[in-house]
């Protein structure tokens, strides 16, 4: 199945290297316009509470600045994720729903000036009891946060098939454990940044973000605006990790004050305001019970989860179901209930994260699993093993699942990791685990109704074809997508990848793409420019044919021939036009590519790809659909200071079921991070506010802390020959968040071979061990 | 995010940097490496009127062995001019060894010695060592000069002895009986933490008994401490591991540590005893290190 390719499979040079590397590469806080201004969000000082006046007047004395809005110079149409929960406004017009919430921006001739007017804003509020929880959100009598949510429920799901409770009383063994996940943070450098300008009644908009599409498409519908009106572009992005897809205020701020100063304005964030913005990981409080036959099969399981949302919804709607909804697609489970709520609180939303909903409950699962089979004599990864799905199936939900090498995940994590001569026998302090994870390669469905393809690409060859542009706005937020998708169009042209040049970015001149999110890119644009490619392939291949005839080198019955010369008896590969029996009968592409420009104009190919009707028929079976699924296993070895309760984690392996790898150096690059992620939530990051105020308290990188390169253990990662996707092209599938879904459950696994005991509560951290280690010894178990 | 406006002075000597101090009293700052003070300024945590520079005295860069007596530190060596030090790796490696665990790279290029005791900071890295090697601050003042033990220079978190007029100048490590020194910081990461309990041990032992003990602890109270009990309990002791687990538990009982976002007090008082019995252990064994 797998070919010799020339790019597809290779370690190219990214094309961002020169740029990132010598500090040329330009990002949104770079750019410059002449008479540009600046601008910066107004926000809440509280928690919660009614806005009772605003006064602006003495900020807009102060020398310097230009304009400062409040909601009542924007439109009031609210926005969202999906319509049911459209909730946030531009900026609050009645309530603040936490400590930062939007209110108002100013804007003035330098940076310095802005950070001056802000505190020149007076705002007199009515102040409400904050909710800084959702176990004080849903008692009875709380706060009240938004009209619409009776309760602060902000959303419940209930997903049940078979018959749980039937099943569980006929099982050999059942076993429930409660989790408790954390709120984390993307952590990506480059902090929120969008500069706006307008020519007569058309936006420009630069901004940093992980889909151009569903930004023009938001902010146009929020403004009132034809999105044909509003440019949106991006430049390089200095990661996302799920925080760059919803707005932040950048944007309409930006917009909405260039419009009214005439002048070109730029509003960014500082680091506390992006930890601010938040949308990173939500809580989740969770329970699970597993019913399993004597063996270790899976016969029902029942899991129960609670969303902290913070305020607002946004994402938080798709992450809710993405909690519950691809636990079937690793393990087959017949009897399965998944129910669930998110809950408002006065706390900056959470939303997407590497991953989305899916991490902290496979956290859960993982340990929880591991529980089971240790009350039953089942070894860890023979638990997984005795559970995991198999290729060509569908999942109980409905969900059809292609390629599918869990098993074999498992077996080469296992053997590579020496799993067998280490688990239970490394003594105290040392300790190895197994998690198992995955993800979709992008979603079955658009972020709102359409019925647009989901990824449009174009190639268009320069006139004398010595220059291949590949056109798609799938965003490069560092992931190396602009290089995997032209070694995917260079592949299918015969064209030389180092001779690309990518169009991306920018919505009036590029093609439409629904951007970097849900692992999506490399299968669907990857479709996309792979058909605009081969498009071109076959024009190039028919002129080609045209021009041999022409030329008098090709004759009928020259040996080689059974009859004329067809475009099938043409290949091209890296650049040259061949006739396949006979290699040194021969153009250039570029000749080619020229005398197409001179009889016909632009040589141009074009590719669109939509996933088609997928998935179950359920409420919500909308989130988990997707073409392609990955499987990944990581086994984690650990030292634990039984003493101080330091965690070391000093190796891991990872086997990445990915299909075929476009790009390996790339690919390592995305499993490494993706570890680097997983273990920080494991260990040591979590976002923190003040219990009364809701005041945020570690928004800066000393006190939210990631790993360092000391804490990151070596991941030898792995891959499987025999995976390959029929839904890819060239049989990829996703690598990127899956990746990060199985760490915190091998992790924990881990620390608890270690230590023996169970550390049931995200992040573990050493006080956490230390404390376990205590009450231990304490209670003499 | 920006910083204050302020005058701006770069004396070329102390006497004028003192002068300047002198004439501008509470109004002024020093401004070493900038690592903690340029922060603060920005966070609006501190807003100086006056900004004396002390980066043009580069008689105090320097670390210099004085034969028979010690070790000279001029108080604006960086943290890692102390790491790279050839004279401290020889005589004080514990001293470069806590200069290395401070903060990360980044900072230890920039950050001095006088910013890391001067600003006060509970859980500064380099103190704790220096009181136990018994080390001295030398204090130029408007006035005259004075030289005060390590540990009399703090006064509170943020808070020391120093006049308004005066600077820290050099931190002199005496020659030592004490065979043998560690530090050891205990931070939530490996790099780019602060301690969350430092501690530093100084011993003097003899044919497996030992004579003389000092220990530092930091982070655990609002300012670094002697922990005098521990001192006391373990001069004339035969080393064995029960008395270094004793001593320990006698320095836990020393300290007076706060809960705050990074640790609970019962944490950092456990870490205490753990850490107390690991360094001491070093010291005894391996010497300055």
């Amino acid at each position: 199945m797998k070919e010799n390719y020339s790019y597809v499979g290779h370690s190219v040079d990214r094309n961002d290297s020169y740029g990132k590397t010598t500090g040329h590469a330009q990002y949104v806080a770079d750019l410059k316009f002449p008479g540009m201004l600046y601008g910066k969000l107004i926000r809440s000082t509280i928690a919660h509470g009614r806005i009772k006046s605003i006064d602006t007047s003495e900020a807009e004395k102060l020398d310097g600045v230009v304009a400062v809005i409040t909601a009542k110079d924007v439109p009031s149409m609210k926005y969202g994720l999906s319509p049911a929960r459209f909730d946030e406004n531009i900026f609050c017009i009645d309530k603040v729903r936490y400590h930062g919430d939007k209110i108002g921006a100013v804007c003035a001739i330098d940076e310095e000036t802005c950070y001056k007017a802000l505190k020149l804003i007076k705002v007199e509020y009515e102040e409400l009891e904050p909710v800084l929880t959702w176990q004080d959100a849903v008692k009875e009598g709380a706060p009240q946060i938004f009209d619409e949510y009776p309760g602060n429920v902000n959303t419940e799901i209930h997903h049940h098939f078979g018959d749980v409770d039937e099943a569980l009383k006929d099982a050999y063994y059942v076993r429930t454990d409660k989790f408790q996940g954390q709120r984390a943070y993307h952590a990506f450098i480059e902090n929120h940044c969008a500069a706006a300008y307008w020519e007569a009644d058309k936006a420009f908009l630069y901004t940093t973000t992980q889909s151009v599409h569903y930004d023009q498409y938001h902010i146009a519908r929020v403004l009132g605006m034809k999105m044909g009106n509003l440019t949106v572009r991006a430049v390089n992005v200095g990661a996302g990790f799920g925080g760059k897809l919803d707005t932040c205020g950048t944007e309409f701020a930006a917009i909405i004050l260039a419009k009214l100063t005439g002048r070109p304005v730029k509003v960014w964030f500082d680091h506390y305001e992006t930890f601010l913005n938040g949308h990173g990981r939500h809580p989740m409080t969770m329970t699970l019970t597993t019913g399993v036959d004597k063996k270790g099969k899976i016969v029902a399981h029942k899991f129960d989860c609670v969303l902290e949302g913070g305020a607002y919804t946004g994402l938080g709607i798709a992450s809710s179901y993405y909690a519950g909804s691809l636990l079937g697609i690793l393990y087959p489970i017949e009897n399965y209930k998944f129910d669930c709520q998110r809950i408002v609180t006065t706390l900056p939303p959470c939303g997407a994260q590497r991953g989305h909903g899916q991490p902290q409950p496979r956290f859960a699962f993982e340990s929880h699993i591991d529980l089971v089979g240790e009350a039953i004599g089942v070894d860890p990864i023979d638990m997984r093993l005795i559970n995991a799905r198999k290729g060509n199936s569908i999942t109980t939900a409905g969900y059809e699942v292609k390629s599918y090498n869990l098993l074999a995940a498992n077996r080469m994590a296992r053997d590579a990791s020496g799993w067998t001569e280490k688990r239970g026998k490394m003594g105290p302090g040392r300790g190895i685990g197994v998690g198992n994870g995955g993800f979709v390669t992008g979603a079955g469905f658009c972020q709102y109704r359409t019925d647009y393809p989901h990824s449009v690409g174009m190639v268009k060859v320069f006139d004398d074809g010595t220059r291949a542009y590949v056109y798609s706005n799938a965003i490069d937020i560092g992931q190396g997508s602009s290089t995997v998708l032209m070694q995917m169009a260079a592949e299918a042209m015969g064209y030389p990848y180092e001779q690309c040049q990518m169009v991306t970015g920018d919505t009036d001149l590029s093609t439409l793409d629904f951007g970097a999110y849900a692992s999506r890119q490399t299968l669907m644009a990857g479709w996309a420019v792979t058909r605009a490619g081969a498009e071109v392939k076959k024009k190039i291949l028919a002129k080609a044919c045209e021009m041999l005839k022409a030329s008098g080198r090709v004759k009928e019955g020259f040996g080689y021939l059974d009859g004329p010369l067809t475009t099938e008896d043409l290949e091209c590969k890296d650049g040259i036009v061949y006739i396949k029996q006979e290699p040194a009968v021969k153009l250039t592409f570029e000749e080619v590519a020229r005398k197409y420009f001179v009889d016909h104009g632009a040589l141009v190919g074009r590719g669109w790809y939509h996933p088609g009707k997928l998935g179950g028929n359920h409420k919500g079976a909308a989130v988990g659909t997707s073409p392609a699924y990955s499987s990944a296993t990581q086994v984690a070895e650990v030292k634990v200071d039984m003493e101080t309760g330091e965690i070391e984690c000093v190796d891991t392996w990872d086997v990445h079921d990915s299909g075929t790898i476009i790009n390996p150096k790339l690919f390592h690059g995305q499993v490494h991070g993706a570890f680097y992620m997983g273990i920080g939530e494991t260990i040591w990051e979590e976002v923190k506010f003040d219990p009364k105020t809701g005041a945020l308290l570690n928004g800066n990188f000393a006190e939210y802390r990631l790993p360092t390169a000391l804490d990151m253990p070596p991941v030898e990662s792995l891959t499987l020959d025999e995976s390959y996707e029929p839904n890819g092209p060239y049989g990829c599938k996703e690598v990127g968040e899956g990746a990060t879904t199985p760490t915190m459950g091998a992790v924990a696994n881990a620390i608890y071979d270690a230590i023996g005991i169970s550390m049931t509560e995200l992040p573990i951290t050493y006080e956490k061990v230390w404390r376990a280690l205590k009450e231990k010894k304490e209670n003499g178990k | 995010m920006y910083l204050p406006d302020f005058e701006y002075y770069a004396p070329e000597s102390v006497a004028e940097a003192c002068q300047l101090l002198a004439q501008f009293g509470e109004k002024a700052k020093v401004l070493a490496g900038g690592t903690d003070m340029v922060v603060k300024m920005k966070n609006e945590l501190l807003a100086p009127e006056v900004v004396v520079s002390v980066k043009n005295l580069e008689q105090l860069k320097k670390v210099e062995y004085v034969a028979g007596k010690g070790v000279s530190v001029g108080a604006l060596c960086t943290h890692n001019d102390l790491v790279k030090s050839d004279v401290l790796k020889e005589k004080f490696a514990s001293v470069a060894n806590a200069a290395r665990q401070m903060a990360n790279n980044q900072v230890r290029n920039r950050g001095t010695i006088a910013g890391n005791i001067v600003s006060a900071v509970p859980s500064a890295d380099l103190p704790p060592v220096l009181i136990a090697l018994n080390a001295t601050a030398k204090l130029v003042g408007a006035k005259g000069e004075r030289t005060l033990a390590m540990e009399d220079v703090f006064a509170g978190p943020g808070k020391t002895v120093l006049a308004n007029d005066e600077v820290l100048t050099e931190i002199f490590i005496p020659e030592q009986k004490m065979t043998g020194s560690n530090y050891i910081k205990f931070g939530l990461r490996k790099s780019g933490a602060l301690a969350v309990v430092g501690v530093a041990v100084a011993v003097q032992v003899e044919n497996g008994v030992i004579k003389d003990a000092r220990v530092a602890l930091g982070a655990v109270a609002a300012t670094p401490v002697r922990a005098k009990k521990t001192e006391e309990f373990l001069k004339g002791k035969k080393v064995t591991d029960d008395v270094l687990a004793e001593a320990g538990v006698i320095a836990s009982g020393e300290c007076k540590p706060i809960s705050d976002i990074r640790a609970s007090a019962e944490y950092r008082t456990d870490l205490v005893r753990i850490f107390t019995k690991r360094a001491l252990r070093k010291a005894v064994d391996e010497g300055h290190v």
